[in-house]
């Protein structure tokens, strides 16, 4: 038995559940942006948020994102957290939310203001306030974007060099300048110019080849964008390859087409990214040798040099070490100096370092030499100048620079000259390894034409399949042939049936159509061509053309005149004249059969 | 009917009756054997300076004989040019690719190569060809593959053409139908891998103890990496002195074109 309190229990949770749930659901919208104001490449985070209590949300929407490609989507993420909370005086409340956290990079400076986020809960819509972000211009924009020097012009001309332009995304290489010497520096800088909304992980560069260049790659840390007007349209730049490159040779070089794979279409959680891939076109940078006369040991760039000994005094034997220093613009790898000869004084191979740095579009380096020097006989050494000759491209004129004279004394004993301080660069001796016995004959073939390079080996190929396509062709010929008569003689006997019919019948009218229609038939078979229009004179001729005797093709006119009056005047002909057309219209057929066409 | 098929079989036999005989000697026979007697004695004697120039004529004069080429890879290998070595067996193996003790020798060198590296430097490790293509047609020669071609060909029409138009059906006549087949496209294929279609230029040995790579064909471009004596790979491009030689690791770059000795016979460098 119930109990009275446990009853009052059951209808006051009933009576609250039954508010409860008809009671309007507690719904808050909220779009927010941390922070509110950022510069141009650094990120902020959105987060548009919907918070029912009671309802079931249905959907979400921040419309005014995709109206602004220049916001950059680095990484969305859905939330979409439920909870439920029980009272005595509120009874089941279930609270959920979903919140959509966009972690957005501006690439251009501006204020953008975005309309009321939509939430749907129970099919009913609230909306949230609207929201403004303010972005500053950034750091590289006020320096003028050295990255995007291309771009920077925010328009590209009509001509658009190096590209092949595409409307949703295209590549680009920029290289300046595009004739110089060899040996003299071009920068070379590849472009992805895009409306797409690329996911910045997903960019997979690919080299152009440049074959002919010595190449000095500045890495590309981060890509960032600019807004560049393309023929009227707004793109965003990525600077995808920053190379400084020096030509080996002369003549006309080639730097091959760039290649690059992206990821688009990641604007939804669910939706699945687009693969683009977008290939450049080759661009030509034409060299010049260096003007003559010249140096002939000239290197391109502009340098200094500098050259120093550690120590100024030493006995004999001891070594002293020689530097020299060249400094200046240019591919520092590219500098050749030699030591000459210096009496009493042994040289080592020099040790070599080289370095090197991109700044400002200009590679520039310093390469060290360092020789040891070892006095093989006392008193004053001297190290001669050594001379730096180089053509500077800027000034389209030739300079050289010099090391000073330097000078070295020993003292000491003479030493007798020895080889082994420098490393012995011997090789390993030969692992004793037993490799057979040679072989005393041999055929001493001489170069020979391989078999598949063999005139006759084409035609021996091509023979079967050619053969094989001629059986198949005369086969289906003679086939369809035969198949043809079979069904010709068919029509015929069922023509002839049908008469034998009528003439049972007694039916003349009938009899003489089928008459008709099978001499007719016969003649059309034969000949391969319809003759039933044809008048009689006409049909003669054509029979008689065809190879028929003359009593053949009378008999055939005779009998078709004979049928056609007798079409038309059927009650005076006997069952006997019928019986005799029937014979002799078989018989005329026959010979028609028997009979060759002319061809 | 039977008189066509007995006219085709005729067209197809007469010539690989031609072709049986095999080329006509050499007009210079005798003075090339007075050559190879020569290589012979001086590598018996063990002057293997000798025996490598006289062999080295021999090729030069136009022998592509896999007897010499062993012998002048032997030369090489008793000399301790072990990359030489590699380069000379397998153009011997290439040309007859079941060459048992060639293969021996081959493996001999390459193992003694990497101990005389290993000696030498702790550790060492010499790129291999290993492409699928190699491993089935390696012991098969290009001619012996043209020639099952031809008649794989020959045999698969003609069942082909059986099937289609003859009369009367024999039991083995499919199974035969798709073994020539299958012995058609093996055939095809393998003598695709032989002629290089598989590949993307002539198969190369780098025979310089370090053979650079460089950016472009100029010794003084930058350097990309580099390959070991005995390194297989393919010469993929030419310019002037210069190859682009792509090793079996993917490495790829310029080198001079004597660090560099080409297997297949029928390509030059020069």
């Amino acid at each position: 038995m119930i109990r009275p309190i446990t009853l009052a229990f059951i209808a006051m949770a009933a009576l609250t559940w039954a508010v409860t749930a008809g009671a309007e659901p507690d719904v808050t919208v909220t779009v927010d942006a941390t922070p509110g104001e950022v510069s141009v490449g650094d990120t902020v985070q959105l987060q548009v948020r919907v918070r029912a209590r009671g309802g079931r949300i249905q959907g979400l929407e921040l419309s005014d994102l995709k109206k602004y490609p220049e916001l950059e989507i680095v990484s969305h993420q859905t939330v979409r957290p439920m909870q439920f909370s029980f009272g005595f005086g509120s009874g089941v409340q279930m609270e959920s939310s979903l919140s959509d956290i966009y972690v957005l990079r501006p690439t251009v400076a501006g204020t953008y203001a975005f309309a009321p986020a939509v939430a749907k809960v129970d099919g009913k819509t609230y909306r949230s306030a609207p929201l403004t972000l303010v972005v500053r211009p950034g750091m590289g924009d006020m320096q003028g974007g050295s990255d995007l020097d291309a771009g920077n012009d925010a328009t590209v001309d009509s001509e658009l060099s190096g590209a092949r332009y595409d409307g949703r995304a295209f590549m680009r290489t920029v290289v300046k300048p595009s004739e110089v010497y060899i040996g003299q520096q071009i920068n070379v800088t590849v472009y992805l110019y895009t409306r797409l909304r690329l996911a910045p992980q997903s960019v997979m560069p690919g080299k152009p080849s440049m074959d002919g260049f010595w190449v000095h790659d500045d890495p590309i840390t981060s890509l960032q964008s600019q807004m560049v007007t393309v023929r009227g349209t707004p793109f965003r730049a990525y600077v995808l390859q920053r190379s400084a490159a020096f030509p080996q040779r002369s003549g006309e070089l080639t730097i091959g087409p760039p290649k690059v794979t992206f990821d688009v279409g990641i604007g939804g959680f669910f939706d699945a990214p687009e693969r683009v891939e977008r290939v450049g076109v080759p661009v030509t940078v034409n060299v010049k040798p260096l003007p003559q006369p010249g140096p002939p040991d000239a290197v391109v760039g502009k340098y200094t040099i500098e050259a120093w000994l550690d120590r100024t005094a030493a006995h004999t034997g001891d070594a002293v070490t020689l530097r020299i220093d060249a400094k200046g613009v240019g591919n520092v790898q590219d500098l050749r100096i030699g030591l000459p000869p210096i009496a009493g004084v042994r040289t080592l191979q020099p040790a070599i370092r080289d370095q090197q740095q991109f700044q400002n579009g200009k590679l520039s380096g310093t390469r060290s030499w360092e020789w040891i020097l070892i006095a093989e006989a006392p008193g004053k050494h001297t190290v001669p100048p050594i001379d730096l000759h180089f053509f500077d491209p800027e000034t389209q004129e030739y300079g050289s620079v010099s090391t000073p004279t330097l000078t070295f004394t020993s003292n000491g004993a003479a030493v007798a000259p020895s080889s082994a301080i420098e490393p012995a660069n011997t090789r390993p001796k030969p692992r004793i390894a037993t490799f057979g016995p040679i072989r005393m004959y041999s055929a001493l073939t001489r170069d020979e034409t391989p078999v598949r390079e063999r005139g006759w080996f084409f035609w021996l190929l091509a023979f079967p399949p050619a053969l094989f396509i001629l059986i198949i062709l005369g086969t289906s010929i003679a086939r369809r042939r035969e198949q043809r008569s079979a069904t010709a003689g068919a029509i015929q006997r069922q023509l002839i049936r049908s008469a034998a019919d009528a003439l049972r019948a007694n039916d003349p009218r009938s009899f003489y159509d089928r008459i008709v229609a099978s001499i007719t038939h016969a003649l059309d078979s034969h000949l391969g061509e319809p003759v039933g229009g044809l008048p009689h004179a006409a049909l003669r001729a054509r029979l008689v053309d065809a190879g028929f005797d003359d009593d053949l093709a009378q008999r055939l006119i005779n009998e078709l005149e004979g049928a056609d009056f007798a079409r038309f005047a059927a009650s005076g002909v006997s069952k006997d004249e019928m019986e005799r057309c029937l014979q002799r219209t078989t018989a005329i057929i026959e010979r028609v059969q028997r009979s060759r066409r002319n061809v | 009917m039977r008189r066509a098929w007995y006219i085709a079989l005729a067209l197809f036999v007469a010539p690989l009756g031609a072709f049986a005989q095999g080329p006509a000697p050499a007009a210079s026979r005798s003075s090339l054997g007075e050559i190879f007697e020569a290589a012979n004695v001086a590598a018996s004697r063990g002057d293997h300076a000798a025996a490598i120039s006289d062999y080295s004529k021999l090729v030069e004069a136009g022998v592509q004989d896999p007897d010499v080429y062993f012998n002048l890879a032997t030369a090489f290998a008793e000399a301790g040019d072990y990359p030489r070595a590699i380069l000379d067996y397998e153009r011997a193996l290439t040309l007859r690719p079941n060459d048992g003790k060639a293969t021996k020798n081959l493996r001999a060198a390459e193992k003694a190569l990497e101990e005389q590296r290993a000696e030498a430097e702790g550790e060492a490790t010499i790129q291999r060809s290993s492409s699928i293509s190699d491993a089935i047609y390696g012991s098969l020669s290009e001619n012996s593959l043209a020639v099952a071609l031809l008649l794989a060909n020959l045999l698969f029409f003609l069942c082909l053409a059986w099937a289609s138009v003859g009369r009367r059906r024999v039991r083995w006549l499919y199974p035969l139908l798709i073994a020539s087949g299958i012995a058609l496209l093996f055939c095809a294929i393998g003598l695709g891998a032989k002629a290089g279609l598989l590949r993307n230029g002539p198969r190369a040995v780098a025979l310089d103890d370090h053979v650079v790579l460089r950016e472009g064909p100029d010794p003084r471009a930058q350097v990309r990496g580099e390959a070991r004596g005995g390194d297989r790979g393919e010469v993929v491009a030419r310019d002037g002195d210069f190859v682009k030689l792509r090793t079996v690791s993917g490495l790829e770059g310029w080198t001079p074109a004597s660090g560099v000795g080409l297997i297949d016979p029928d390509h030059s460098i020069h």
